[in-house]
């Protein structure tokens, strides 16, 4: 089986980020998958409607902008899983009556794009400096037609494939999954390959992220020995 | 720096010594405790003296934490006091007789907009942040107050900290080329002013601009930036 981008089924794309690029915001981040791009916002702990105040935690708020066009109804789902999966991992005690805002802007769309804007968004986080209880890292595969595996499709991929799961993990994937989202038509034993696959994917994604944060700390920490 | 180490949330820390003797720690900023384990919960630079243990790292956002000097914009005035933007999620609130030598009948009136030099009083996540703009204690004003003319403007809050900390090597070389005023919140907002505009802007230019570069870096552009 060949891929149409030629890589191996189990071979993700080459990932690309980069901290705190907007200049207003809180925290930003940017998170590339091969042709899946996504850029994320953070502004928190900020004022909060009164509508959304919550007495004991920080209100979690998520926009998500598609490529191109409004929002639509998956768009609309991607932000509340976003939301759902950020809810438990921000340490949203600390900061009761307040609104951390997670604006997601999908810059290319090709495919596991949902996982690239649960990336950004940890990214952005850290940025921040929103208390989280650990980093998130999502990975998406997709089952094809005839019962093979390949990991991180693209659009084109996604579009054929018989099923498509997307899994995001805690810090450490042996704690379960944090979000699990799986379409189409697949049998137990697929799954569970599946998430096996997304699980290893997550913790090379995760090791990705953590060696872009810590670069980013050292530059920091570095001025701040030599002055 | 001896040793940079860098920790990311969800980092178990390793206390070493110090836990295993049964001994207190106390946790700073970035650091919390969840079943026995105490991980951090922001990404930074692992610190510790003696029994405190701290995660340090840049941010934007303020968080009003007790005893830090601010630099904040009057926004309203209401009878008890006034609401001062301190950058944190809510408003400040400044009482009218939070002043040196402030009495009921006689007590500086703050138009709108004014820019005052305050020290956080109150700060918990409950309560909204309460700041003065005096020592309640000696009742001296210890350079807190109204800061008139001059110009503020937003930094992040690591370079405010170095700022205050004497450790931003900005400051010295900008004070060898031209006298100034600054006033340093650690909220990330820093008030400087000079003799005109010009100086001024000049000054506010070249500490925006310090946050990445050493010292004969700040010198240089310090340098450039009166050539012009």
């Amino acid at each position: 089986m060949t891929r149409p981008d030629r890589r191996d089924a189990g071979q993700i794309r080459a990932l690309h980020c980069v901290l705190g690029q907007l200049s207003r915001a809180d925290g930003s981040a940017q998170f590339a998958a091969g042709d899946s791009s996504v850029l994320c916002g953070v502004y928190g702990p900020v004022d909060v409607r009164v509508y959304d105040e919550k007495l004991d935690r920080a209100h979690i708020e998520v926009k998500l902008r598609p490529a191109t066009g409004l929002p639509n109804t998956k768009d609309k789902w991607t932000e509340s899983v976003i939301r759902s999966t950020f809810e438990r991992e921000i340490l949203c005690h600390l900061h009761p009556r307040t609104l951390v805002q997670i604006n997601v802007q999908v810059r290319q769309d090709d495919g596991a794009v949902e996982a690239a804007a649960i990336n950004a968004a940890t990214l952005a986080l850290v940025d921040a400096g929103i208390p989280l209880r650990t980093m998130v890292a999502a990975a998406t595969c997709a089952v094809l037609p005839g019962g093979a595996i390949v990991v991180d499709p693209t659009l084109e991929e996604a579009a054929g494939a018989q099923s498509v799961h997307t899994f995001a993990f805690g810090g450490d994937t042996a704690g379960g999954p944090l979000h699990v989202d799986s379409r189409g038509d697949f049998a137990m034993d697929e799954y569970n390959a599946c998430y096996d696959i997304c699980a290893t994917t997550a913790e090379r994604v995760l090791a990705f992220m953590r060696s872009a944060v810590e670069g980013k700390i050292a530059k920091e920490a570095l001025l701040v020995g030599a002055s | 720096m001896a040793d940079i180490k860098a920790v990311l949330p969800g980092d178990v820390m390793d206390t070493g010594a110090a836990a295993r003797d049964g001994a207190v720690l106390r946790l700073g900023p970035g650091l919390v405790q969840a079943d026995e384990r105490t991980s951090a919960a922001a990404a930074g630079v692992l610190h510790s003296d003696g029994d405190l243990w701290w995660v340090a790292g840049n941010r934007r956002r303020y968080v009003a934490a007790e005893g830090e000097p601010v630099v904040g914009v009057v926004v309203a005035r209401h009878g008890e006091g006034y609401r001062v933007d301190i950058g944190s999620a809510h408003d400040a609130l400044l009482p009218l007789l939070a002043f040196e030598g402030a009495t009921k009948r006689n007590k500086p009136s703050l138009a709108i907009g004014t820019v005052v030099y305050g020290r956080v009083v109150v700060a918990n996540s409950f309560m909204d942040p309460e700041i003065e703009c005096y020592n309640s204690h000696t009742g001296k004003s210890e350079g807190y107050g109204e800061l008139a003319g001059g110009f503020m403007f937003k930094c992040t809050l690591g370079l405010a900290r170095r700022l205050i900390g004497s450790t931003a090597p900005v400051l010295a070389a900008l004070g060898s080329e031209l006298p100034f005023e600054i006033a340093i919140g650690v909220n990330g907002r820093v008030w400087v002013h000079a003799e005109g505009p010009e100086k001024t802007v000049l000054a506010a230019n070249a500490i925006r601009n310090s946050e990445y570069l050493d010292a004969k870096q700040c010198r240089q552009m310090v340098k450039e930036l009166l050539a012009r």
